[in-house]
């Protein structure tokens, strides 16, 4: 969108409250969507929770193509459509709810930072799994990306899509690194957000932000999806304070709130 | 560390040791960790190779891209991060994480696809480092590398333009050097008072977006008001690159003093001179005084007389 565009949205944006009826927008959970989408998916969603905004999840087949940037996840709240974390964060502040008013300079330069970097190297690097590993590549992505359309335009759809990710690895460098060292950025990832967290409950102590949401979506989804091999969440399960975080988020926003367990 | 390191990079100008980003964090954090790098500029002859620069080369390794020539470094023992905490360590990947996904783009957009500053300076310049053939070819060849990098990780599928990308990735620059300035505030460099691998990406990244001289500068304006950054800069050019910065080489400064000291001796000469004249006229024989004729006088005469002496 044009910068004159989003200041004509934010606007709009914070003349009206928040709607019983926003929505949620992504894949079909079951059969069709993947883990980089999943995880976006789920970060959002914290997110809201963490804001107290209530949300309902709608799963549609062709989600990727109704978002308006081509991503899901995309909320549709009254009748503005905004998709990606990032524009739903400032969408949501504009209405007047934030979780990181209460940082100070130095600290929102750090979360802006510690956002870069896990959609930097985790996303990449799921992203790199589903798309240019062979293996998972044959067995689980190309029969859940294309299921809900018929013989051929699933493989067509497919085919497309891979071609576009690994475009998009060759350009920013990551075409030429192998599985092993995908897995060790990976590694390196999770250290650094293990030794940004100690032992404090959230990254900046006791309230969450748009950051726990983040690293929760993404942990989460690692941790409790399958794969061809379990290495990846291997890789996280070896720092327990990750874990734990993991698991309390989801206790204290997901379980208690009445959701139910996050399948 | 017997065997050489050797470093092929991207020459200076500017007053920079490279213009190129990638070669320019190599050899800051060469000299921050005290590395003995022996540095090939790649020039106009045929030697060497010209393609994924910077490449370290010892006598058994060739390591290419900046992250792993780091690494490799680290290995041989030439540690910047040394008294670093594992906190700090943390924040260094994520602010290079933070440089690389939202100043990079721009910075690219600055030198490679903007095409006044294409044109008129990138293009130019490195054309005038690689010889003859390949100067027709590789700096379009990067520039349509800049310009798929911008497109394929900001751009949306399936159109790809620029004109909407190009707003977003100067708004998310200009705030990552907001977000930059912020952080260091009046430090010297970003933790504490030794330099690290942090301080090497910044200047690698910053400092020719700083000095290279643009016919469209809104990032560089953007950039010169953050008087913190700028002053990091300098300051790391001026101690560990030594190149001074008052605009005098020190082949200049001599001369201003040589000028100085003739100008001294002149005037030293001169008040010699006036001062030898002062006692040339003390020292030379003074007429005597007139006599005024003396008065025949009565015997009063001689008070008269007595007067006489004692007038001069």
């Amino acid at each position: 969108m044009s910068l004159v565009a989003e200041a004509f949205v934010s606007q709009i944006a914070a003349a009206e409250p928040w709607p019983e009826n926003a929505t949620l927008y992504q894949q079909l959970k079951g059969e069709q969507i993947l883990l980089s989408d999943n995880a976006a998916s789920l970060a959002v969603q914290a997110f809201l929770q963490m804001c107290n905004l209530p949300i309902k999840v709608v799963c549609r087949a062709n989600a990727e193509y109704m978002s308006p940037s081509g991503k899901v996840p995309f909320i549709h709240v009254g009748n503005q459509v905004v998709s990606e974390l990032g524009p739903i964060v400032q969408f949501v502040k504009a209405k007047g709810h934030s979780l990181s008013d209460g940082l100070d300079e130095v600290q929102k330069a750090e979360m802006k930072a510690y956002m870069e970097l896990v959609n930097n190297m985790l996303l990449t690097a799921e992203l790199y799994l589903q798309w240019c590993d062979e293996a998972t590549v044959g067995e689980i992505t190309h029969a859940r990306y294309g299921s809900p359309y018929p013989w051929p335009l699933n493989h067509i759809l497919a085919y497309q899509k891979q071609w576009e990710v690994k475009r998009k690895m060759k350009a920013i460098g990551w075409g030429k690194k192998t599985l092993d060292q995908v897995l060790e950025d990976v590694d390196q990832c999770c250290q650094a957000l293990s030794q940004r967290l100690g032992t404090q409950p959230y990254f900046f102590n006791k309230q969450p932000t748009e950051l726990d949401a983040l690293v929760f979506g993404h942990l989460y989804t690692i941790l409790t999806t399958q794969l061809t091999n379990d290495e990846l969440s291997e890789k996280v399960k070896n720092y327990s304070n990750l874990l734990a975080f993991c698991r309390r988020i989801e206790q204290h926003y997901f379980e208690d709130r009445g959701k139910g367990r996050l399948s | 560390m017997a065997a050489p390191l050797e470093l092929s990079c991207w020459g200076g100008g500017w007053g920079l040791p490279s213009v190129h980003s990638e070669s320019l964090v190599v050899m800051a954090y060469a000299k921050f960790s005290g590395a003995p790098l022996k540095v090939n500029v790649i020039d106009n002859t045929w030697r060497g190779s010209r393609g994924d620069v910077p490449i370290l080369t010892t006598e058994d390794n060739i390591v290419s891209q900046p992250a792993k020539i780091l690494n490799f470094l680290r290995k041989q023992k030439y540690n910047a991060d040394y008294e670093l905490s594992a906190k700090q360590g943390a924040d260094t990947l994520a602010y290079i994480a933070l440089l690389e996904e939202k100043l990079l783009p721009a910075v690219l957009h600055t030198f490679w696809v903007e095409s006044d500053n294409y044109f008129t300076v990138t293009k130019p310049w490195f054309a005038s480092q690689i010889p003859f053939p390949l100067s027709l070819i590789l700096p379009g060849r990067m520039s349509r590398g800049a310009l798929n990098r911008i497109l394929l990780t900001r751009g949306q599928p399936p159109l790809y333009h620029l004109r909407e990308v190009e707003a977003q990735i100067y708004r998310d620059a200009k705030e990552c050097l907001n977000l930059l300035s912020n952080r260091l505030g009046t430090s010297q460099f970003f933790f504490g008072n030794t330099p690290s691998t942090l301080d090497a990406y910044v200047f690698g990244f910053l400092a020719p977006l700083y000095k290279v001289r643009f016919p469209k500068i809104q990032l560089q304006e953007h950039l010169k008001q953050l008087s913190n950054l700028c002053r990091f800069c300098d300051d790391i050019l001026s101690s560990y690159f030594r190149i001074s910065l008052g605009g005098l080489s020190p082949a200049g400064q001599d001369t201003v003093d040589a000028n100085l000291q003739k100008l001294t001796q002149l005037v030293n000469k001169e008040s010699n001179l006036i001062e030898k004249m002062d006692d040339n006229l003390r020292q030379s024989p003074q007429l005597p005084p007139r006599k005024l004729p003396t008065l025949k006088l009565t015997p009063a005469e001689e008070e008269n007389n007595s007067f006489q002496r004692l007038s001069p």
